[in-house]
């Protein structure tokens, strides 16, 4: 997750209307130094270790323990949604990408300046988004997290890979990277 | 399980994500959450009472 830049992003906006949040979910890839919560003291020591380590200023919420607010926002482990003034959703994304929401935000705040006074219209529109991502970064805090949580997303990965041999239509909106490829892209099927 | 001891990723997560959250332009669900630095609840539609709410969800790991 990128911590460091949702800050920055989160310090751009905040004279411009936007409350920034971060919403403590469950721990994505538990490890023997952060373990699974069993308990709210669990999740809170959790989140606490990570505010001092990632120097979180950014308001932090806590879901509860059955995951109610994380379930019913679709249960990704890094995901970010942008609420309008009034609760309409305007954007959803399976990923938390820094240029991606501040070119939504742009968007929302344009909108919501122009709605009145230029009677403009929302519709529903869905696109792709792209993101980048430090494998060496990655895995270095999966370590943080625990050698077992390195090793659980190694097992993971190789099972995913083989059951990727047939790849089918049904692709859902994954993570970087794991996506459907076109015929242009990989070769007819 | 929701608080899973052993990373297992799931295809289906993802799909759920996309077809059963709720979509944009749809109204944003609002449960009680615990504000970590003073313990108290906030209601998640009070964060776009007035604003507009940016949410990242995550967790340390």
């Amino acid at each position: 997750m990128a911590a460091e830049s949702m800050e920055r992003l989160a310090d751009r906006y905040a004279d411009r209307a936007v409350r920034s949040v971060f919403l403590y979910t469950r721990e994505a890839h538990p490890g023997e130094n952060y373990r699974h919560h069993r308990s709210i003291d669990d999740k809170r020591a959790n989140a606490r270790a990570f505010v001092e380590h990632s120097k979180v200023r950014r308001q932090v919420l806590l879901d509860d323990l059955e995951g109610t607010a994380h379930r019913a926002y679709g249960m990704l482990p890094n995901m970010t949604w942008i609420i309008g003034r009034g609760g309409m959703i305007h954007y959803k994304s399976a990923w938390t990408s820094e240029a991606d929401i501040a070119d939504a935000l742009e968007g929302v705040l344009e909108l919501q300046a122009n709605r009145a006074k230029k009677q403009w219209v929302a519709f529903y529109s869905e696109r792709t988004a792209w993101s980048t991502r430090d494998m060496n970064q990655f895995k270095a805090g999966l370590l943080r997290n625990g050698p077992q949580a390195l090793a659980d997303y190694e097992r993971m990965i190789q099972a995913t890979r083989a059951s990727r041999t047939a790849p089918s239509d049904e692709v859902g909106p994954r993570i970087p990277g794991n996506y459907y490829r076109t015929e242009d892209e990989s070769g007819p099927r | 399980m929701y608080n899973y001891s052993v990373f297992v990723a799931s295809q289906e997560e993802f799909n759920d994500f996309a077809v059963h959250a709720p979509k944009v332009t749809m109204r944003a669900p609002s449960f009680p959450l615990e504000d970590l630095a003073t313990g108290k609840i906030v209601q998640m539609n009070e964060l776009w009472r007035s604003e507009v709410a940016l949410i990242e969800f995550g967790s340390f790991t």
